[in-house]
C-alpha cells in the first residue's frame, strides 16, 4: 500500500510546487488521470525517491520512503532513466536489473516478444538506440517483470497501436500486486472497470472514484451538490456528477486535456 | 556480488572515450617521451631508468586523470538509476559503492598495466635495454592507491554536480582532474617544494618514480637532471598524503551518495 499525505514537491528552490498537498491511498489497481503537466509524472517520481520532498510523507507499506533503502520487490517503475545504470545493450540490462531485483528474465523477454521485439534485436542494441516507443515497452516489461508488491507506469500506453494497448490491458490485469498508472487518456476505462481511479489536475489528487462511476460521469461547470468530486481548474469549479442528464460525458473526452477547454468555454 | 560489478567494469573497458584518452592518446605520449623528449639521453641504464620512471609516473597520472573524467560521466548518466537502484533493489548504497569502485579500479589497473607494458616496451625498442622495476611490489602498491584516489575524486565531482544539480557545469568540474593532473605535470619544470606532498597528483608521480627507479625524485624541475643537492621528495609523507586524500575522499562520496536524488538524461543533454 503506498500512502501520500499532504505532499508538496517542488523541482527548484523557491519555484511553485508541483505538487500542492496530494493527499491518496492506493492499495489495489488504480489509475491516475489526468491532463499533460498535471503533475501524474511527478507524483510517480517522488514515489521512487528521484525528487525532492518539499513537505508531507509518502508511506510504502508503512514505512517512510527516505527510510527504505535496499529493498528488493518494493517498487519497480516504467521511468527510463532508472534503466541507465550502465549504458550497455537493452538485453544486458535486463539481465543486470532482474538481478539486481531477483525478478524474472524470462517473463521481460516474453512480454516484450509479444509486443514484436525479438531477444535479438535486443541483443544489438542499447536502450538509448530503442524507438520512444520500443524503450517504453522495454521498461514497461522490465518493471512488471521485476517482481515488485507496487507497480508504477507512466503513460504505459503511449504509442502503443490498439491490439497492442489491449494486450498490455491484459498484462496489468493479470498483474499481483498493487498497480498505479497514470494517463491522459480515457478510452481505456471501460476495460479497466474494476480498478479504482484518481483525476488529478494542477498537482492536485482528486478521489478516488470507481472506474464503473467514471464511466458513467458527467461533467457540469456548476458547483453541483451532489457531485463525484468537485475540481479545481484555473480557478473554476467543474463538478463530475453520477448518471445521466445535463454536462458532457467525460468518457466522450478523447483525453483530459480537453478538460480546460470546458472550463473555458470552448466548444469541444 | 552482483552482476553489475562485471558489467560494469566491461562497459568501462569498451567505452570508447576512455580507451582513446587513457590509452591510445597517452601511448602518442610514451613514443614522444622515448624518441623525442629522450633523443638526448644517454644510453646508459641509470640514466634510462631514472628518465623511464619520470615518463611512467606522469604518462599514467595524465592518463588516470583522463579515465577520471569518463567515470565522472558515466556515473552523472547513471544517476537517476542509482538512485532507484540503491533504494529498491538488493543494492544498497555501500554495496553499490563497493561494486562502482571494484569495477572502475578494473578497469583503471588494466590501464595502469597496459601503460606499463607499453613504457617497458617502447623504451627498450628506442634504449636496447629493458628496465624493470626496483620494487614490483611497491610501484603495484603506489599504483593501486593512485587508482583508488583517482576513483574517490571522480565520484566526488559527480556527487558534486548531482547534489547541487547542476549538470551545466559539469564539462567543467569533471575536467579538473586533469587541470590538476597538467599542473602537476609543471612538476618538470618547476620546483613545487612541500606543495609536492599536499597535490595528490604530484604524490602518484613521486610514488611510481619511486618505486620504479628505486630513488626519491626531487620535489621538482625534474628534467634538470644535471642539478644536484635538490630537496627529495619524503616518498613515505607522499603516500601518506595519498591515502590521506582517498579515505576523505571516500568519506564524502558516501555522505553525498544517500543526498543524491539524481539527474535525468533530458536535464543533461540540454545543459
Amino acid at each position: 500500500m503506498i500512502v501520500c499525505q499532504n505532499l508538496y514537491v517542488t523541482y527548484r528552490w523557491r519555484q511553485e510546487p508541483v505538487l500542492k498537498g496530494v493527499n491518496g491511498t492506493f492499495k489495489g489497481k488504480s489509475l491516475i488521470l489526468g491532463p499533460n503537466g498535471s503533475g501524474k509524472t511527478t507524483l510517480f517520481r517522488a514515489i521512487c525517491g528521484l525528487t525532492n520532498i518539499k513537505s508531507g510523507k509518502i508511506l510504502i507499506d508503512e514505512k517512510p520512503i527516505e527510510e527504505i533503502y535496499a529493498t528488493k520487490g518494493v517498487v519497480s517503475a516504467n521511468f527510463q532513466d532508472i534503466y541507465t545504470l550502465i549504458d550497455a545493450k537493452a538485453f544486458d540490462l535486463i539481465r543486470l536489473y532482474t538481478d539486481l531485483a531477483e525478478g524474472d528474465p524470462q517473463l521481460a523477454l516474453k512480454i516484450i516478444e509479444d509486443f514484436g521485439i525479438t531477444a535479438d534485436f535486443l541483443k544489438k542494441r542499447k536502450l538509448s538506440e530503442l524507438s520512444s516507443g520500443q524503450a517504453k515497452i522495454f521498461c514497461t516489461a522490465l518493471a512488471l517483470a521485476m517482481k515488485a508488491r507496487h507497480v508504477l507506469l507512466d503513460e504505459p500506453f503511449e504509442e502503443l497501436d490498439p491490439a497492442r494497448k489491449g494486450r498490455m490491458v491484459n498484462y496489468l490485469n493479470e498483474y499481483e500486486g498493487v498497480v498505479l498508472i497514470n494517463t491522459h487518456e480515457t478510452w481505456l476505462l471501460k476495460n479497466l472497470q474494476d480498478w479504482e481511479a484518481f483525476l488529478m489536475f494542477e498537482g492536485i489528487l482528486y478521489g478516488p472514484l470507481t472506474v464503473k462511476d467514471l464511466l458513467n460521469a458527467r461533467i457540469s461547470m456548476a458547483e453541483e451538490p451532489d457531485s463525484l468530486l468537485k475540481l479545481s481548474l484555473s480557478g473554476k469549479t467543474v463538478s463530475i456528477i453520477k448518471g445521466k442528464g445535463k454536462g458532457k460525458l467525460l468518457t466522450s473526452l478523447e483525453n483530459l486535456d480537453k478538460m480546460y477547454e470546458i472550463a473555458e468555454g470552448l466548444k469541444t | 556480488m552482483t552482476k553489475y560489478l562485471w558489467m560494469n567494469a566491461k562497459h568501462l573497458l569498451t567505452n570508447p572515450y576512455l580507451i582513446f584518452w587513457s590509452i591510445l592518446f597517452i601511448e602518442f605520449w610514451v613514443f614522444m617521451w622515448a624518441y623525442v623528449f629522450g633523443a638526448y639521453i644517454p644510453p646508459i641504464e641509470e640514466a634510462v631508468r631514472l628518465y623511464m620512471a619520470s615518463a611512467y609516473g606522469n604518462l599514467l597520472m595524465l592518463s588516470l586523470s583522463g579515465a577520471a573524467i569518463t567515470i565522472a560521466s558515466t556515473l552523472l548518466y547513471g544517476s537517476k538509476s542509482i538512485r532507484y537502484v540503491t533504494k529498491y533493489t538488493r543494492l544498497s548504497p555501500a554495496r553499490f559503492l563497493i561494486e562502482n569502485f571494484a569495477s572502475a579500479l578494473i578497469a583503471l589497473l588494466t590501464i595502469s598495466s597496459v601503460m606499463f607494458l607499453s613504457v617497458i616496451g617502447v623504451f627498450h625498442s628506442k634504449f636496447g635495454f629493458t628496465i624493470l622495476p626496483a620494487n614490483a611490489v611497491g610501484l603495484v602498491f603506489s599504483i593501486f592507491l593512485g587508482a583508488v584516489f583517482i576513483y574517490a575524486l571522480a565520484f566526488f565531482l559527480n556527487s558534486i554536480v548531482v547534489v547541487l544539480r547542476s549538470p551545466k557545469s559539469s564539462s567543467f568540474i569533471f575536467f579538473l582532474p586533469l587541470i590538476f593532473a597538467f599542473t602537476a605535470y609543471a612538476a618538470l619544470w618547476v620546483d613545487f617544494g612541500n606543495l609536492a606532498y599536499a597535490s595528490p597528483f604530484n604524490c602518484i608521480v613521486s610514488t611510481c618514480y619511486y618505486y620504479l627507479s628505486g630513488k626519491a625524485p626531487p620535489t621538482g624541475n625534474l628534467t634538470s637532471m644535471a642539478q644536484n643537492n635538490r630537496p627529495l621528495v619524503d616518498v613515505n609523507i607522499a603516500l601518506a598524503s595519498l591515502l590521506a586524500w582517498s579515505i576523505i575522499l571516500m568519506a564524502l562520496d558516501t555522505l553525498l551518495l544517500r543526498k543524491m536524488r539524481g539527474i535525468s538524461i533530458e536535464e543533461i543533454r540540454t545543459a
